[in-house]
């Protein structure tokens, strides 16, 4: 960023003031705890039991279900202080970066196709950047602007150069401003958004100046549909202060070609300065846990949709600014707190509907993500270790597209084929803002009768259906299913349902225990991070 | 059904009946007998899910001179002659014989003006109806009005598309609604790759299977919050339905006497298919054929292309009428544009958005009826215009839908389902 100091620049100063200090009694996990507490308006559901939470937390920050090994384990510590000892290991595991990498990366890329950059060291740089716990306003930073000698940086480019944002600089301007500023505003290319005064055309094109390549290119002229008359405007970030944009004499040639809007951009956006940077950041690592954010959708932060607990959402912006945009350590906090930890049943007597979502008085359910799904299914199934150790056949190229249309003989070899599978059946289609992540048909489809799936439940040495076959007492069979795909033992009704099924069907006793397994496979219950 | 909570949600179906109640209330019905016990509004909801559209698109435009408002002897007029119809005193364009014979059942407007001349914006503008530019992309007729109809209750995916070349789930026709009311595309009508059970399990595991799920998720839902619950099951009902209608996709099963009279060519099997689709019960069915684009040679081009709507077109409407489905099917075939009245130096002719055509048939229509007309040489409207959003309100109408008082809304914005300062085209509701 050298940059800077060879050209005199009018520093963006923002209007918009940092996040005012709110109450911290305590460790942020007990203000959070205090605050939804205090609004919640009715009862509150109890705290998980510890399957429940061990799922959970699982999911969170590894990416998957817990292993049977896993959960028996867990439930077996009589350790008091063992959720914290889980909480701590999960982070230290490589998992965790790789489940940051797979959240940041479907967050940023929206599963649009880039390939200049090789997903591998794509990968390879989040998890880097996640494992290393690099401040978030670095990461938002190199994702928005690397020199391009930067060779250590350039996998970050792959933001920028993704289809659709490569060479058009109003979808750029309109991804950044939804994914990294919570504003959805499309609506001000054209005239200021007609229910949301904040979001006006002149941020919109303030916005759209700093995702220029070139200074020339850095003053943009405007005129509203509605209203005649143009306007211009430099880089200028909602609410803050319009960047002076040097004049280059002759003999500055040099300077001239160095100087990049962008590279402005990326540096002043991802500010403790820029309140919409912050809310935003914050927003979105709390519903990474929570299942919803506290400004709900997380891409619509305006003053007519505020945040359901404005003083939590302060608190946690300061904690996260003061603590220099630490990424684990907000998350930290977040699951620590008991508000994290309820549980997703309703308190005895409440009705559903009496329970607003946005009061967090019980756990938030929401699907798991394509890669949650694979990696999940692969350890409910026990075919994680084989899929890792997995070879791609030789001459045997495997794409999603071809391999759905039957062109591809063979079944994903790899975890990196599976994932790509997942992502194209059940990921939401390229540039779908990845908030809204509903079940579709195609994912029931595809969970029914793809090869892949019924494979993976057929009895193998270490497979789930391999174990089940080999254990005779149904009792002790229906408990391995349930523990292995639900990451729970049956209730007794279950049980008694689960080995009536199977002893009514004793000769065809293997097929029984795989159409047991997909039934559980397939439910809601496991579909969900509950 | 219960909806997700979605930033797009549609006011104007707030009162709409859950999917679940439609079946329980349809359940009671057969029981006691369907009549004094259902409340009125809910009847006219069940009866409005009832409806159905195919709309059959002719992309780049046919000529509406050699069709359905035919000019010869004038300056502009073509070669082909003008025969008469089964309304009297009408007459379409020669290459139309079978429609021409079955005029009667139909409704065609001759005074469309839709002012928009190019592919790239008249494609979207007319199949979306844009009535403003708002800053959002709206949905897609077929996106449109599943929406606004609400699901069926036969849970079959509510819109499917038929179209030339590669299929698969078409999220972006449904615009600010949302993926989930893309298109179901067929791509020659080929149903998605996963509709296909494996070997490997017989019908009866599927089944098992999937009472076994569902078990499994009403326990689960007890207790709990139902925001994604039902959804899920939704979607492994419509999953289910699908696979169990692979006959909808099978081509071997047609009797050949239909494949005869609709013809080989894909569009004739096309709208065959699309006959099963519609006899199936599902609530938007699409048919698109390319290459109507005749900047030159437009009339050997015609000569060769029009008989291959003409006579599936005409065998369709008989067959939906004969089953008793008409009543119910709003049918519509259309371009983006009509023709230019003048002949270009290639033998072609250019795009017309000024003067050109539109056939309709069925629910809420005034058969045998031609509404508007062109000036003798056929370049202009005569006396009333109708532009696309005319149309939509028409369409909205035949259907039981008013776009006066329907509106969705959008991230909190209020936007109206068709041009606010058009409404329907009066002279061919029934």
């Amino acid at each position: 960023m050298r940059i800077i100091f060879l050209i005199p620049l009018a520093v963006a100063l923002l209007t918009a003031t940092v996040p005012q200090p709110v109450t911290a009694a305590g460790p942020l996990h007990a203000d959070i705890d205090r605050m939804i507490e205090t609004a919640a308006g009715g009862p509150l559901a109890a705290v998980a039991d510890d399957t429940e939470f061990l799922r959970r937390i699982t999911l969170d920050l590894a990416g998957r279900i817990p292993t049977v090994a896993e959960t028996t384990a867990f439930l077996a510590d009589a350790n008091s202080s063992k959720r914290t000892v889980l909480v701590d290991r999960l982070f230290a595991s490589p998992e965790y970066p790789r489940r940051m990498q797979e959240w940041f990366q479907v967050m940023a890329l929206e599963r649009r196709a880039e390939k200049s950059i090789k997903p591998a060291e794509w990968s390879a740089y989040l998890q880097a950047a996640f494992r290393e716990n690099r401040p978030w306003n670095e990461l938002v930073s190199r994702v928005l602007f690397v020199e391009k000698d930067d060779k250590a940086n350039q996998p970050a480019t792959k933001f920028i150069l993704a289809a659709g944002r490569k060479g058009n600089a109003h979808q750029t301007t309109q991804d950044i401003a939804r994914i990294f500023l919570g504003r959805d505003i499309m609506c001000s290319q054209c005239h200021n958004h007609p229910t949301v005064d904040v979001y006006t055309q002149q941020d919109y094109f303030g916005l759209f100046s700093y995702v220029q390549e070139q200074p020339v290119k850095a003053t943009s002229e405007f005129e509203s549909v509605f209203e005649p008359g143009k306007q211009t405007t430099g880089p200028r970030l909602p609410g803050g202060r319009e960047v002076v944009i040097p004049k280059f004499e002759k003999g500055q040639e040099a300077e001239a070609a160095k100087y990049r809007p962008r590279l402005l951009l990326a540096r002043d956006l991802p500010q403790a300065a820029n309140t919409a940077f912050v809310r935003t950041s914050t927003n979105r690592l709390w519903a990474l846990l929570m299942g919803r954010g506290l400004i709900h959708p997380p891409h619509l932060d305006h003053p007519v949709n505020p945040p359901s607990h404005p003083e939590l959402f302060e608190r946690l912006q300061q904690e996260f600014v003061t603590h220099k945009f630490n990424v684990r350590h907000l998350l930290r906090e977040i699951v620590r707190s008991r508000t994290y930890q309820r549980s997703s049943r309703l308190p005895e007597g409440v009705q559903p509907a009496d329970v607003p979502e946005h009061r967090f008085r019980v756990a938030t359910s929401r699907p798991l993500s394509p890669e949650q799904m694979a990696w999940s299914l692969m350890v409910a199934t026990g075919n994680l270790q084989r899929m890792i150790t997995g070879k791609v056949p030789k001459d045997s190229p495997f794409d999603a597209y071809n391999y759905i249309n039957g062109n591809v003989d063979r079944l994903p070899a790899t975890v990196g084929e599976t994932m790509e599978l997942f992502s194209w059946m059940m990921g939401n289609p390229p540039g779908e803002n990845p908030d809204e992540y509903n079940p579709a048909m195609g994912h029931a489809l595809f969970l029914m009768n793809e090869e892949l799936v019924l494979d993976w439940l057929k009895p193998r040495k270490d497979s789930l259906i391999g174990r089940v076959v080999a254990t005779p007492d149904n009792t002790r069979a229906v408990e391995q299913l349930y523990l292995g795909v639900l990451s729970r033992r049956p209730t007794d009704a279950e049980t008694r349902s689960g080995v009536k099924f199977l002893d009514k069907n004793t000769a065809t006793r293997k097929s029984g225990l795989a159409d047991l397994a997909w039934s559980l496979l397939a439910s809601a219950e496991f579909r969900l991070n509950h | 059904m219960t909806e997700i909570t979605h930033p797009h949600a549609c006011q104007g179906l707030d009162h709409d009946l859950s999917r679940r109640q439609a079946l329980a209330i349809l359940g009671g019905a057969a029981g006691t007998g369907i009549g004094g016990l259902l409340d009125p509004t809910i009847a006219a909801e069940v009866k409005r899910k009832q409806k159905q559209v195919l709309f059959i698109w002719l992309d780049g435009a046919m000529s509406q001179l050699e069709t359905w408002d035919p000019k010869p002897g004038t300056e502009f007029g073509g070669p082909f002659r003008a025969i008469p119809t089964a309304i009297p005193g009408v007459r379409f364009g020669e290459l139309v014989p079978a429609t021409a014979g079955i005029a009667d059942k139909l409704t065609v407007i001759r005074c469309m003006s839709t002012k928009d001349e190019n592919h790239s914006t008249g494609v979207p503008r007319i199949q979306r109806g844009d009535p403003k530019n708002r800053g959002v992309t709206y949905p897609f007729l077929g996106s449109a009005i599943t929406k606004l109809l609400g699901p069926p209750d036969n849970h079959l995916p509510p819109y499917m598309h038929i179209k030339p070349g590669r299929g698969g789930y078409m999220w972006k026709d449904a615009g600010f609604l949302g993926p989930r009311y893309g298109a179901l595309g067929l791509g020659d009508g080929k149903p998605p790759i996963h509709i296909r059970r494996p070997e490997s399990l017989n019908q009866q595991r599927v089944t098992v299977r999937d009472q076994l799920r569902q078990q499994a998720n009403r326990r689960f839902t007890t207790g709990r919050l139902d925001r994604f619950i039902s959804a899920y099951d939704y979607s492994f009902d419509m999953a289910r339905q699908l696979t169990r209608r692979q006959d909808l996709f099978d081509p071997t099963t047609l009797p050949a006497s239909d494949i005869q009279r609709y013809g080989r060519h894909p569009l004739g099997r096309h709208l065959l298919q699309a006959r099963r689709l519609l006899e199936a019960g599902v609530q938007f069915v699409k048919v698109t054929s390319y290459h109507w684009d005749t900047h030159g040679d437009n009339f050997n081009m015609h000569r060769v292309m029009v008989p291959q709507v003409d006579r599936p077109f005409a065998a369709l409407i008989n067959d939906l009428e004969t089953r008793g489905l008409l009543e119910n099917t709003l049918v519509v075939l259309m371009s983006e544009f009509g023709r230019t009245p003048k002949i270009n130096s290639r033998c072609g002719r250019d795009h017309w958005p000024e003067a050109w055509s539109v056939m309709l048939a069925g629910s809420g229509l005034k058969p045998g009826l031609i509404a508007g007309s062109t000036t003798a040489n056929g370049a202009f409207c005569q006396d009333a215009e109708y532009d696309i959003g005319h149309l939509f309100h028409t369409i909205f109408r035949c259907l039981g839908l008013d776009a006066k008082t329907t509106q969705y809304v959008n991230n909190g914005q209020p936007l109206p389902i068709a041009h606010e300062e058009m409404d329907v085209i009066k002279e061919v509701l029934a």
